[in-house]
């Protein structure tokens, strides 16, 4: 009798150390990004599962990501986008990956695809663009996780800016990155301007020149230059819009006159 | 009570010395710390590889893994060498016949391999922590010379990070003295330990897809359900770079939560254990 309590006192203290072990689990997750179920389930088998297991992720995100390269150069489309989503979901932190990853999504696949098909000359025009069209809004979603784990990275929403303008055609969608570029932490001092020209591009004039202005009034003018380039293209927004002049921004003394 | 603890605990202090003794004494034990103490110094040569990471981040993940690969081995091949080495050499029936218990003699075993594990993610983290905080004083010099931002580091997450390592390995130790006490060969206790280390890292799996039971049929959710309860989620101790590097992406008690998740595991391994060798013939 006293036997069969002891293992059932040791199963009971087993089971109870599963239970709390899933609470104490869900308190811990939020602090590993770097292993997720669905990222890594297609690349299990190439040797990533040292990763997956404990340390050395930074190195086998590296050996991953080389080895991805390998596949670009054969342009095997899910192979490669395979290993480099294996790369930033190992290395989820790293700009790098995610901005590259999101890049050749965005700018290369779609030319593999046109080729695959049969190359330019056969591939009409219209679904040229729809392909161009498909991978440029896959890649612009790589770049979202990309910035959601790397805490607004400006770098990535500019490159997502650059994909919605250059390949979606979309002045309104790159403003919108272009504007959470401008506005998060470390943003670089072109990030407005881009901001500002893909609003007017995109038919907002009146808007661009209003966020712009404010812009430059509380971040760029008290830079040590005085950011005079910003203000030649805020002059030359002012000349299209007719801004009357008492309204404009006050004449700076290093200004070079028009 | 206590007081008729107090030469059971006596006994659990000498066998735990000898055992301590014993494993430092090992060429082994030498071995796999120096091999440990290279990749960690190594890491600093081998910062330039990288693709992007943070520099901190390189040198922290290459020692976090140095600490987590030699650790498992070191803990995974002492345990069952040492329980091993008792019985074949039959110091191990010497030493029961004295007023020794079976379950004091592993507890003994436990507790020495413990200490000397201790001593291993000590030695480890503190050159890693070192080296850590003498390149990010660097870091920060450069940044304000650059007008950037510098990175974050916190010699406290590298020494907690060692704590939760300690409770990792001795969660291992456990493990693997469970399966030693049931084994009947040295190299079939390894195999399984091995396999068992490998499954509590991957643990985590099942217990993210018993999160989902809508994607399971009943048979796949009572197997994942009993897995995630009997192996432990050695995943949960591997936060070192969050610690580390971004303390404040780290939840409020996550740390204790850890550790009392692998107390929790290495009392009932421990207890499982001491009911199976009580039943082993030596």
């Amino acid at each position: 009798m006293w036997h069969r309590a002891t293992w059932l006192l040791a199963g009971t203290l087993l089971l109870g150390a599963g239970v709390y072990s899933e609470s104490s689990w869900q308190k811990i997750r939020p602090s590993v990004p770097e292993i997720g179920r669905k990222e890594i389930e297609p690349s299990l088998g190439q040797g990533v599962l040292l990763g997956i297991l404990g340390g050395l992720r930074n190195i086998i995100a590296d050996g991953t990501w080389i080895r991805s390269y390998v596949y670009w150069e054969k342009k095997d489309r899910a192979a490669c986008e395979a290993l480099m989503r294996t790369a930033c979901a190992l290395e989820p932190r790293s700009r790098y990956f995610w901005e590259n990853t999101g890049c050749v999504i965005g700018y290369d696949m779609a030319h593999w695809e046109i080729r695959r098909r049969g190359g330019y000359n056969k591939v009409t025009r219209e679904i040229q663009d729809e392909i161009f069209k498909k991978y440029a809004r896959h890649g612009l979603t790589v770049f979202e996780e990309g910035v959601k784990y790397t805490g607004g990275s400006p770098s990535l929403l500019i490159s997502a800016g650059q994909l919605s303008e250059i390949k979606l055609k979309d002045s309104l969608l790159a403003a919108e990155y272009y504007r959470r570029a401008a506005e998060s932490r470390g943003a670089p001092w072109f990030a407005y301007f881009l901001c500002a020209k893909s609003y007017w591009e995109g038919g907002k004039k009146v808007e661009a020149y209003l966020w712009y202005r404010k812009q430059y009034i509380e971040k760029l003018l008290p830079m040590e230059d005085g950011s005079p380039d910003d203000l030649n293209h805020l002059r030359y927004f002012e000349e299209e819009l007719n801004v009357p002049f008492l309204q404009r921004i006050p004449r700076q003394k290093w200004e070079k006159k028009i | 009570m206590l007081k008729s603890m107090k030469p059971s605990l006596l006994r659990i202090f000498w066998l735990a010395r000898l055992t301590f003794l014993e494993a430092v004494r090992q060429r082994f034990f030498a071995f796999l710390i120096v091999l440990g103490a290279a990749m960690v110094l190594s890491s600093f040569a081998f910062r330039f590889l990288d693709f992007g990471h943070g520099e901190l981040k390189f040198i922290a993940d290459f020692g976090f893994g140095g600490l987590f690969f030699f650790g498992s081995i070191l803990a995974l091949v002492m345990t069952a060498q040492l329980l091993f080495a008792e019985i074949d050499n039959r110091t191990a029936l010497t030493l029961l016949a004295k007023p020794v218990s079976r379950t004091e003699f592993l507890l003994g075993k436990f507790a020495g391999i413990w200490i000397v594990l201790g001593l291993f993610v000590f030695v480890l983290s503190t050159l890693l922590g070192v080296m850590l905080w003498g390149r990010w004083q660097e870091l920060v010099i450069l940044a304000e010379q650059t007008a950037k931002v510098a990175p974050q580091f916190s010699l406290e997450g590298v020494f907690s990070h060692a704590l939760l390592q300690w409770f990792r390995l001795g969660v291992v130790t456990s493990m693997v003295l469970l399966i030693s006490t049931i084994a009947r060969t040295f190299l079939f206790a390894v195999v399984v330990g091995a396999m068992t280390i490998v499954a509590g890292q991957l643990q985590w799996l099942a217990q993210e897809a018993l999160f989902k039971p809508a994607e399971l049929n009943p048979f796949s959710h009572a197997l994942l359900w009993l897995a995630s309860r009997l192996l432990p989620n050695l995943q949960q101790f591997n936060i070192g770079d969050a610690l580390a590097l971004d303390p404040s992406a780290v939840a409020t008690g996550a740390v204790s939560a850890a550790i009392l998740s692998g107390g929790f595991y290495l009392i009932a391994y421990l207890f499982l254990a001491s009911l199976t060798f009580q039943r082993r013939e030596i």
